[in-house]
């Protein structure tokens, strides 16, 4: 579909120089740059996914269509991570796709993955093809911790970059503001098992205990079991005023449909990994009602800035945009930007010359300038905190509906 | 919560998940037990079946949880919804049987255990794609009803749960004992080639068979959207694969060994995960499974009809 789409609109831009009499020969020299697209589209954050994928198409069908980049033309090339016996993201797939994307000599950049697990399964293979990827979404500290750098990027440089911070700040901004703000004493914490849920929820359990918060323990769910009864029982047995959930949504909308029942006056909580439409198709209400969400970006859905950039998304794909299709739209945007400067420049295209150009890029985006710091990540480090609160008057998944924005969390 | 009500309520969770373990197991020990094979398309028949239940409550307007039905609308709405269910599952099993299955017959080797995996994965990726990977929200119109006993909570959907296994559970076993067709499945199960000589139609039989299993896996699919409120193309591997141990556990092709072996796996899964810890559920289950296998080969109950090899 994307491909169909791409090389109409190749057609379309050469039969109107054509017309007009100028410009056939820079369309008929124009180059196709491939640019990657990684993230988890079957499975359980599939829904999540799309919307990444189309705010990231976005950026590129613009580029194309206002023909900014001086000779060039970008083609997604959308990979899946997902596998239907994993239910979610599969770090083995995801690997598959990084050498792929790694072997193809067409690619520069990519976008994604959307997934911390995918995330540490990519990044040594991208490191090694010198390869740039911007995550949107996948926030686990470890990918672009210098202590880690001989196995994330063992070639040395940084290709890990995010448009999103870190759960550095994600899981213990939420330790704060369960204790500042919601005056929580106790606290049970759960995880998911995954590269994203135990480091989030690690993050979480740190900064808690420093604030005072009494932990009363810790539990990991199996995201393929169904059944969470026996560990809700027993957090139940605890009698904690609240629940910190590190992980995605395949264990976490079973959480909260079970949660509803068992504690249905504890204060229920996680990271950007609850943040999606599916705890409002899949979970669904009265059970995601009142649970707290945090993302790892500014909140920019409901900003001025971005009000054109809803609007043509609302149009474009049918369906309503949320933050995170913002900072994959912003990801694509400094890829952009990186490839742009280079074609300005007369300089080579390629994976090395996109990567350092992305490295010292500072770009205007819709969540502010973007840049990043000597290991990847993300110079801005706000996170916000979500409830959900259910607007009967709006579509079901209609995230900056459904989710009431709250405020940016506390600071560690 | 005190420490005996903590016990009470775990037991409580236990029986449920064993419930509808047990009404899966049934459906491997009643194909096992006439044909000498292990059936893995029954995973995901149980899958489609928690599909088609939620069709089917949709269909009468149902969605989600808001709309909640009470008296006499909500015993027709759930015996229609089974109803439904029971036959569609059942027929889904019995064409399973007659396209895939059939045609094998008399072939010795594994050839016919891997086409049951092939199906399996068959019906798994076909409702992957058509229905979509996310997690659907399955309607429930039971009401919020729940008893407080010694501290520990009891909710109307266990109760059903408990209720409506033991109920088709029971009527299997009769079915099995008393009935001509149960009676000729008892016989082939014990020696096909001589049943055959005695006038049984072997074939029917063995329809029968698996239709009955598939049916039972369909409830086992109704009863897991009632109990968990959603329902996901990926449900069948865990669930099936703790019901095929308890069905090991029990003594494979033993119809109350099924059943036992279904309740102690989801006690066990219970106390397990309150007292050592939820992570370790598989370990616990199948480090029993194997202990209970050294010392017991056929399982707990043993087979009721000696091998056929």
């Amino acid at each position: 579909m994307i491909t169909r789409r791409a090389a109409g609109q190749l057609l379309a831009a050469t039969a109107a120089a054509a017309a007009l009499g100028t410009g056939a020969t820079q369309a008929a020299t124009e180059k196709t740059l491939d640019i990657g697209i990684d993230l988890s589209l079957t499975g359980a954050d599939a829904d999540s996914a799309i919307r990444m994928r189309d705010g990231a198409q976005l950026a590129f069908d613009n580029a194309n269509d206002s023909g900014s980049i001086p000779g060039y033309k970008l083609r997604a090339v959308v990979f899946d991570d997902g596998t239907a016996t994993a239910g979610q993201y599969d770090p083995a797939q995801a690997a598959t796709n990084a050498r792929k994307m790694v072997s193809d000599p067409n690619m520069v950049a990519a976008v994604g993955p959307q997934m911390s697990g995918a995330g540490k399964a990519m990044a040594p293979i991208l490191s090694e093809g010198d390869l740039a990827i911007i995550t949107p979404s996948s926030t686990n500290p470890d990918i672009t911790n210098p202590r880690f750098a001989a196995q994330f990027r063992p070639a040395g440089k940084p290709i890990y970059f995010r448009t999103v911070t870190t759960d550095a700040y994600q899981g213990p901004n939420m330790a704060n503001f369960y204790a500042e703000v919601l005056h929580v004493k106790t606290v049970y914490i759960l995880d998911d098992s995954g590269a994203y849920g135990v480091g989030l929820a690690d993050a979480f359990e740190a900064e808690a205990k420093k604030k005072g918060i009494k932990v009363l323990g810790r539990d990991r769910l199996d995201p393929k079991a169904s059944d969470y009864t026996t560990a809700l029982t027993k957090i139940k047995a605890l009698n904690p005023q609240a629940i910190y959930y590190g992980g995605v949504m395949g264990a976490g909308v079973k959480l909260a449909k079970q949660s509803y029942d068992i504690l249905p006056k504890v204060i229920k909580g996680g990271g950007d990994g609850v943040y999606g439409p599916e705890m409002l198709t899949a979970a669904g209400f009265p059970a995601a009602e009142g649970w707290y969400a945090t993302i790892a970006s500014p909140h920019l859905t409901d900003s001025n800035k971005a009000a054109e950039f809803v609007k043509l998304f609302k149009t474009k794909f049918g369906i309503p945009p949320d933050d995170y299709s913002i900072t994959s739209y912003d990801a694509g945007l400094v890829i952009v930007a990186a490839i742009t400067e280079l074609a300005k420049a007369h300089k080579p295209i390629t994976k090395a010359s996109v990567r350092n150009a992305i490295q010292n890029i500072k770009v205007p985006t819709i969540q502010g300038t973007v840049s990043f710091d000597a290991n990847g990540d993300l110079t801005d480090r706000t996170v916000s905190v979500f409830q959900i609160k259910e607007d009967k008057a709006k579509p079901l998944n209609d995230i900056s509906a459904q989710y009431r924005y709250i405020g940016v969390a506390p600071q560690a | 919560m005190s420490f005996s009500s903590l016990l009470l309520q775990q037991t409580i969770n236990g029986l449920s998940l064993g419930a509808m373990y047990a009404l899966l197991a049934l459906g491997f020990t009643l194909i096992y037990g006439i044909l000498e094979l292990i059936n893995f398309s029954h995973f995901n028949v149980f899958m489609v079946g928690s599909f088609i239940a939620m069709w089917t409550l949709q269909s009468f307007g149902l969605s989600g949880q808001s709309i909640i039905l009470t008296g006499l609308p909500l015993v027709g709405v759930l015996l229609a919804a089974f109803a439904v269910t029971m036959l569609a599952s059942g027929t889904l099993g019995v064409v399973i049987e007659r396209v895939s299955l059939r045609p094998l017959r008399g072939i010795t080797g594994p050839a016919a255990m891997i086409t049951t995996i092939g199906v399996s994965y068959i019906l798994f990726n076909i409702i992957l794609v058509t229905v979509g990977a996310d997690a659907k929200n399955f309607p429930n119109p039971l009401p919020p009803m729940r008893w407080h006993v010694d501290g520990a909570v009891l909710e109307l959907r266990e109760v059903l749960i408990w209720v409506v296994s033991l109920v088709l559970m029971a009527g299997l076993w009769l079915f099995v004992q008393k009935s001509r067709l149960g009676k000729a499945m008892r016989a082939t199960a014990q020696d096909p080639e001589a049943a055959r000589m005695m006038g049984v139609d072997v074939d029917r039989v063995i329809m029968t068979a698996f239709f009955l299993g598939s049916a039972l896996a369909g409830a086992g699919g109704l009863i897991f959207g009632l109990y968990y409120n959603f329902t996901s193309f990926i449900i069948g591997f865990t669930a099936g694969l703790r019901a095929f141990t308890a069905a090991v556990l029990g003594g494979i092709g033993n119809v109350p060994g099924a059943m036992v072996g279904g309740i102690l796996i989801g006690l066990i899964e219970a106390y397990g995960g309150q007292f050592i810890a939820t992570e370790w559920a598989d370990v616990i289950i199948f480090s029993i499974l194997v202990l209970v296998l050294v010392f017991r080969p056929a399982g707990l109950f043993g087979r009721l009809a000696p091998s056929k090899s």
